[in-house]
């Protein structure tokens, strides 16, 4: 469980988390989603005490993180797959984080097994590639097999069979009963792997609710169609389920029928269809349409 | 049997099966353990104990057997302090490799990101630096003494050939010996707390080798006589004479263990400022 209450951070003249709350719940997998720069790693080091807060609290398991007496067992966190030193070995990294906690080593060489690490333990860090830095931060994160698990970009550089890894990983630690918290600029990953969103942009949250609300939301099929006879058209169509929104004297948008329906309908009632167009707003869409005013860096139209 | 079948799984098989185990709490016992698998794993770290020791070794050897004094012209304490010269000839070199083991042992960690590692598992991050004075001191000042000692019964058969006696036994050199040790443990902890205070590899030896080196020099530059006073409070120079070794000029009239105590707070002023700024910066 992590606890955010009306949390800012400021670094100089930036403010990069403005007056944030909310609450990350066990036993779901929820999505922390925004464009890059939007504050989400900003909010995770927060949450771990690595930053301190500007204003605001944020507790994790009902204490601020720094009073755990046994951090590592009550939160994992994996906050950038480079906070290892290159120079030493995944194994040597692991022991030496296990110690401080006094977790031996048959629970170390247990997390390198859960990650695949095994092939490359001895190896020297420096010579990972992103996604094996990827699952050795993993492992870091549960070496203290801890109820809430924090992962920042996950995803990131790991290959479409690590992909389908972190998201079984992520559902069945929810699934134990553990709070999983993790981050992405990808709605498409999010809405594969998450329960609950939370949308941040330019430090504020932009939606915080159910992944099936949004998904909702987002998929609602609809028809624009142009003609002459609008009014018609919409009497004929209206029925229980379907929505008509009429924008100008003749256009209609149409939602609850496909196309096809529209234009038979019509054809029956030799209603002449100048325009028929489907819209599928895609979950980018209604990712892009939340996000559209606090991306932070925007590329210029082409025009 | 059937019962058993139904009876409940033991607690140990219990725990495996849902991943819990036995849960400590973090000490700082446990962050010094961790702290020394963190020095001994690092190959840079192996390599600057490896150096201390055959440069200390190797110096000596090479200035031992160049020597072509005559020890029958010397009295009995100069023969003693030749041979301890030529068995301490590496601390100036050592004292350089310390500081810049000092620097990397925190420095290393800003600059590969392994500090946030190491903040998120001992968030009261104080003692994380004091268990780093801790383990790169004694570690570097058990090695000082292999090099020391180490070196001191390489001068010692090679100069008795020229006329100079010394023994490890007889004649007061243990000690000495064993303040030059103390010495280069003394330099990595201050160049650590450098380290702590600029986060830096680059900017954290340069910080330390200036305040070894160059200021010593610079303070005998000085044309003033005040100028002598503050010498002998220098890091190198206090260290160098608290085991009898002049670098510059006059003795400063200390008891060696009033030099020592000097040097200390040269550390003990770094590695606080050190702890304070890890414990209120972000990072």
């Amino acid at each position: 469980m992590i606890q955010i209450e009306q949390l800012s951070k400021r670094y100089g003249a930036k403010l990069a988390v403005d007056n944030i709350t909310f609450t990350v719940r066990p036993g779901l997998v929820t999505g922390f989603l925004g464009p890059n720069g939007a504050g989400k790693s900003t909010t995770m080091r927060l949450v771990v005490g690595l930053d301190s807060p500007t204003a605001g609290s944020v507790t994790v398991n009902g204490k601020q993180y720094a009073r755990h007496r046994a951090p590592l067992h009550e939160v994992g966190a994996l906050l950038d797959a480079k906070a290892v030193h290159s120079g030493r070995s995944a194994y040597n990294h692991l022991l030496a984080m296990a110690a401080t906690h006094g977790i031996g080593k048959s629970r170390v060489r247990e997390v390198i097994a859960m990650t695949g690490l095994e092939p490359v333990a001895k190896k020297r860090v420096a010579g990972f590639s992103l996604g094996m830095g990827q699952r050795l931060g993993i492992a870091a994160a549960l070496l203290g097999d801890p109820a809430t698990v924090i992962l920042d970009e996950p995803v990131n550089g790991l290959d479409p069979e690590g992909v389908l890894w972190v998201r079984h990983l992520a559902r069945q630690l929810a699934a134990e009963g553990r709070t999983i918290f993790l981050s992405s600029h990808l709605m498409s990953e999010m809405a594969q792997t998450a329960d609950h969103l939370i949308v941040l942009g330019r430090g504020r949250i932009i939606a915080d609710s159910p992944i099936a609300e949004i998904l909702a939301a987002a998929s609602t099929k609809a028809v624009r169609v142009r003609t002459p006879r609008a009014q018609d058209l919409a009497r004929l169509v209206t029925r229980d389920g379907i929505t008509v929104t009429s924008v100008e004297p003749d256009l209609l948008t149409i939602g609850g029928l496909t196309p096809t329906q529209v234009a038979d309908a019509a054809a029956r009632s030799s209603i002449a269809l100048h325009e028929l167009t489907p819209i599928n707003a895609s979950l980018e869409d209604a990712y892009l349409a939340l996000t559209a005013n606090d991306v932070e860096y925007r590329t210029e139209d082409t025009r | 049997m059937t019962t058993t079948a139904t009876l409940p799984v033991s607690a140990a098989q219990a725990a495996r099966q849902t991943g819990l185990q036995p849960r400590h709490a973090v000490t700082f016992r446990r962050t010094v353990a961790s702290e020394w698998i963190k020095l001994r794993s690092l190959r840079s770290a192996v390599w600057s104990f490896a150096l201390i020791v055959l440069v200390s070794w190797g110096l000596t050897l090479l200035v031992s057997s160049a020597s072509e004094a005559d020890g029958s012209y010397l009295t009995a304490a100069e023969q003693v302090e030749y041979v301890f010269q030529a068995a301490t000839f590496g601390v100036f070199f050592g004292q350089l490799v310390a500081a810049v083991l000092g620097v990397l042992v925190i420095s290393g960690e800003y600059s590969t990101g392994m500090i946030r590692s190491t903040l998120t598992a001992v968030p009261t991050r104080t003692s994380v630096l004091v268990a780093k004075a801790l383990v790169v001191g004694v570690t570097t000042f058990i090695v000082a003494l292999i090099a020391n000692f180490g070196a001191f019964l390489i001068a010692a058969p090679l100069l008795a050939d020229q006329g100079m006696h010394a023994d490890l036994f007889r004649d007061s050199v243990a000690a000495p010996l064993t303040i030059a040790a103390l010495y280069l443990s003394v330099v990595a902890i201050f160049a650590l707390g450098l380290g702590a205070i600029v986060r830096s590899s680059a900017g954290g030896i340069a910080a330390a080798l200036g305040a070894i080196l160059l200021l010593p020099i610079a303070v005998a530059m000085m044309p003033f006589d005040w100028t002598r006073d503050i010498a002998s409070f220098l890091l190198m120079n206090a260290g160098m004479e608290s085991f009898g070794l002049l670098v510059f000029g006059m003795p400063s009239g200390m008891e060696s263990w009033q030099l020592i105590l000097v040097t200390c707070a040269w550390a003990a002023v770094t590695l606080l400022v050190g702890v304070v700024l890890l414990k209120h910066r972000d990072g």
